[in-house]
């Protein structure tokens, strides 16, 4: 049967009476005939077949397939099967019939940018509406068939029945009927209690093509006559190819060598890094050769860049008074200080860090005269789109791009530099071209998770609450990636677990300062969460312990009793106030799941941490101790706070997940520069977690109760390395303040 | 020149370079691109593949060096190992899926060995394989799963 899945969907306006949606169907040469189901009247004439496309996001074909248009990016998530089961359970179909395609990038889907843990928060309603819609229609076309009132008739599982008569029909055998009828503005929803695929497990939709390796990721697209690049990227930013040495010319194998403009080395946005192209007629010819280039770069400024001076210089910023966050400052910290019987300080050191995903950045390009396509691991082909179609200077809609599977991403593959690669090779070489990246590419070339440190001083009381508390932060910017002048912290990555700190002290003061590195930086995995949860959570494990005070006993005597907090710079819509109830509720329950009071063996510790971003709350607690030098964890206990979620398998996945990539950053992984270079290349010196180290995890998902649905990639993430460190005081009475442990 | 290689139990003639690594053969050559490319150096096991049963990195092989060998890849994997897959998607276990043809054939040559193997011989086993999603916990628990379903089927 030839696909409709590639028609154009229809807004969600209603539909213009002359139908015309079925005059192109009929000749668009999709007939399927229903199957007369066994209660049909056989009498009574079959419905009209077509195709039902309410919205942008559904198409009930008639052979009864339910095809869901998935318009944000598939990373391991979950989020194609997240977004089909919403739409699915307020549709009432089988789910063995739901079928996922993916969207293009394209401004009718509205926001596409796959990142920000947000996917279900933008999306619940509107998908939620989009299956309802659908659901009425289905009703409303049989009650027309059947001449009987809507009311009567019932759409539960794929079948519209007339209760009183027992006719039935299936979803498909109605579609095209349904689909003359106008598109409804509002819909009845189910129930929570109702949803039968929302807040249910499913298994991911993408897991049988995987396990036998048929899952299309970045490299695994392919276009006639496409050629294969590997670039050699300068070393430092903003440089590029001042000559190359040996010029190899009659390889076999070998297409050409095309030498890409360095990016401006300040505000690089998503620019490609100068070098060297090698395209040539297979990956390994283009990498064998790659890997012979001589080649002279030119300097700029960033060539002596060196990322332990720059630690050095975020140290010494905060022995400094910083730039104030607006309408923070509360009493009179300085007084407090100079009058308190007790007063703790301490410096919280975090390194540059790469995303690594395993598959590296790939991309597919073929420019013709008559526009672009790009196929590649992207988070947001929507952006990508537009970038591209800048840098071409065409048209938008000459341009098409749509996000393969991607493998890993964590914020790396928001930023399209890769795509570009492509779409300016296949420009020059007037041929589709596929951009590889080779992993020393990816660790070195990094929109790098930034380098950071905090300083916290306290005074506190003799229960070891906080009287007076001074944070200041420092750390470069991702802004500097899209401004050259910008240096400062944005509120919003102020607003990342610094700013909102949620614990009631009557003398506060918060600072911030920035500095200009000489890489680029990015947003990666919960962002600047990582170090301010980090530092505020072992600084408040510091407290307790300078009184001798349960931890977990100790932060909720920080806490108020409930009631939302208010918090500076911060304006979250109605439902996401940071709720100090949900905070407590979080860590109460880890506190129950790890049998927090239950004496560990000598030598092993607990340690706790509890954070609030990306609208949930995630409680950890980790057990953990040293031996021979080295860290071990040998049980993680989680408990996640995300409202309503959508399939709690995957919940509890990104929990297990969010231990082993909290852990890496926690024990092992660090990016240094060296002369405007990084040091680290590949998984020998860049450290990942191993399967030996990844605790057994127990995660606990709080009941939605009918809450608004928040993030869930991002903030199991960082509790983790808060926790350890916490641990290991608790085990070893040695207090970590620097990341990565293990150096 | 064209060498030719046992593939999944068929000969194929592969018209590639002698130094090529299996991994590209595989993927540029054959068409076979379950074999996935994490890092080039035998580093992280997004290659692993089988070679005479055993596992190995197709990132390193040579293609020379394979001439008279047996190779099996990802694409075999539903004939030799069908519970393997089974228990996989049962589980739920992976997240982004990029590394588990990897996984799963340092498994499936753990189990060929080892029928019932312990958390510290899976540990060991799968040591070679990088998860950045962090699917470890699953990968371990869907192997002794394995094990038991095949035990109870033996």
């Amino acid at each position: 049967m030839k696909s409709i899945a590639n028609l154009s969907p229809l807004s969600l306006a209603p539909l213009s009476p002359d139908l015309s949606r079925r005059n192109f169907l009929g000749v668009s040469g999709v007939f399927v005939l229903g199957a007369c189901l066994p209660a049909c009247t056989p009498t009574r004439p079959a419905p009209p077949v077509g195709t039902l496309e309410p919205n942008l996001f559904l198409a009930l074909e008639p052979d009864g397939t339910v095809r869901v248009t998935a318009h944000r990016s598939e990373m391991g998530q979950g989020i194609r099967t997240a977004l089909a089961q919403i739409v699915a359970d307020e549709l009432d179909a089988d789910w063995a019939r739901v079928k996922v395609d993916q969207a293009e990038g394209d401004t009718k889907y509205g926001d596409q940018n796959t990142d920000g843990s947000r996917s279900i928060l933008l999306n619940y309603d509107r998908l939620r509406t989009a299956g309802a819609a659908a659901r009425l229609m289905l009703r409303q076309a049989a009650a027309q068939h059947w001449g009987v009132p809507v009311e009567e008739v019932e759409a539960k599982n794929h079948q519209v029945v007339h209760a009183s008569t027992g006719e039935q029909l299936g979803y498909g055998d109605l579609a095209g009927l349904a689909a003359t009828l106008p598109v409804p503005e509002s819909a009845p929803l189910k129930a929570d209690a109702e949803h039968r695929y929302i807040g249910h497990g499913a298994k991911h939709v993408d897991t049988a093509d995987i396990v036998r390796g048929k899952g299309t990721f970045g490299a695994d697209f392919t276009l006639p006559n496409m050629a294969t690049a590997v670039v050699v990227r300068c070393p430092w930013l903003g440089g590029g190819v001042r000559r190359i040495g040996n010029q190899p010319t009659d390889e076999p194998g070998l297409i050409g060598i095309e030498v890409l403009d360095p990016s401006p080395s300040a505000g690089p946005m998503f620019t490609p890094v100068g070098g060297a192209a090698v395209i040539a007629q297979d990956t390994y010819t283009a990498m064998r050769i790659a890997g012979q280039l001589e080649i002279e770069w030119t300097e700029s400024e960033n060539h002596a860049f060196d990322s332990a001076v720059l630690q050095g210089e975020l140290r010494d910023a905060l022995g400094q008074p910083g730039t104030p966050v607006p309408n923070s400052e509360k009493g009179d910290v300085d007084a407090v200080f100079e009058s308190a019987q007790s007063t703790l300080e301490a410096t919280y050191e975090t390194p540059f860090l790469a995303h690594a995903p395993m598959e590296p950045p790939v991309a597919v390009a073929d420019v013709t005269e008559s526009g672009c396509i790009v196929h590649g691991p992207l988070q947001d082909p929507q952006s990508a789109r537009g970038l591209i179609a800048g840098y071409l200077g065409v048209e938008l809609d000459t341009v098409h791009v749509t996000p393969t599977l991607l493998g890993g991403a964590f914020g790396r593959k928001s930023k399209p530099d890769f795509a570009l690669e492509a779409v300016e090779l296949s420009k020059r070489l007037k041929r589709p071209v596929r951009v590889q990246w080779l992993r020393e590419d990816d660790i070195r070339h990094d929109y790098f998770h930034a380098a950071s440190a905090q300083y916290h001083r306290a005074a506190i009381d003799d229960q070891g609450k906080p009287t007076a508390w001074l944070q200041r932060t420092a750390f470069p910017s991702i802004t500097t990636v899209f401004a050259a002048p910008a240096v400062m912290p944005a509120d919003w990555e102020l607003e990342m677990g610094f700013s909102n700190l949620p614990y009631q002290v009557e003398n506060q003061r918060m600072e911030s300062a920035g500095i200009r590195p000489g890489v680029r930086v990015g947003w990666m995995r919960s962002v600047c969460n990582i170090f301010h949860a980090f530092s505020a959570n072992v600084f408040a494990d510091e407290m307790a312990a300078a009184v001798g005070r349960d931890p977990i006993e100790h932060r909720l005597s920080m806490l108020a009793e409930g009631g939302k907090l208010a918090v500076p710079g911060m304006q979250p819509p109605a439902g996401h106030e940071l709720d100090v109830g949900r905070l407590r509720h979080v860590i109460e329950r880890v506190r129950e799941l790890s049998d927090w009071q239950r004496p560990r063996p000598d030598g092993v510790g607990l340690g706790f941490a509890v954070h609030h971003s990306f609208r949930s709350y995630v409680a950890t607690v980790l057990e953990a101790s040293m031996a021979n030098g080295k860290p071990q964890v040998s049980n993680a206990y989680v408990v996640l706070d995300c409202g309503t979620y959508i399939n709690p398998d995957t919940c509890t996945a990104q929990m297990e997940g969010a231990v082993v990539f909290g852990l890496s950053l926690a024990l092992q992984s660090t990016i240094d520069m060296r002369e405007g270079a990084v040091v680290q290349s590949n998984f020998h010196d860049y450290l990942l977690l191993r399967m030996p180290d990844a605790p057994p995890t127990t995660v606990e998902l709080v009941p939605p109760q009918g809450r608004l649905p928040a993030g869930v990639g991002e903030p199991g993430v960082p509790p983790v390395a808060p926790a350890l460190v916490n641990a290991l005081f608790a085990a070893t009475g040695e207090r970590y303040r620097s990341l990565p442990l293990q150096t | 020149m064209a060498l030719q290689l046992n593939v999944n139990g068929q000969d194929v003639q592969v018209d590639a370079t002698p130094d090529t690594p299996l991994l590209w053969a595989l993927r540029d050559h054959l068409g076979l691109t379950g074999t996935k490319y994490g890092c080039g150096s035998g580093l992280c096991g997004a290659c692993t593949v089988h070679v005479n049963g055993a596992p190995s990195r197709a990132c390193q092989l040579p293609i020379e060096s394979l001439v008279g060998q047996s190779i099996s890849t990802i694409e075999s994997l539903e004939e030799s190992h069908p519970e393997l897959l089974d228990v996989w998607v049962e589980g739920n276990v992976p997240q982004c899926g990029y590394c588990q043809s990897g996984q799963l054939m340092s498994a499936a040559a753990l189990l060929s060995s080892n029928a019932a193997p312990t958390d510290a011989d899976i540990d060991t086993a799968m040591a070679g394989n990088i998860c950045r999603c962090g699917t470890y916990v699953r990968i371990r628990a869907a192997i002794h799963e394995a094990a038991a379903q095949r035990a109870k089927e033996a």
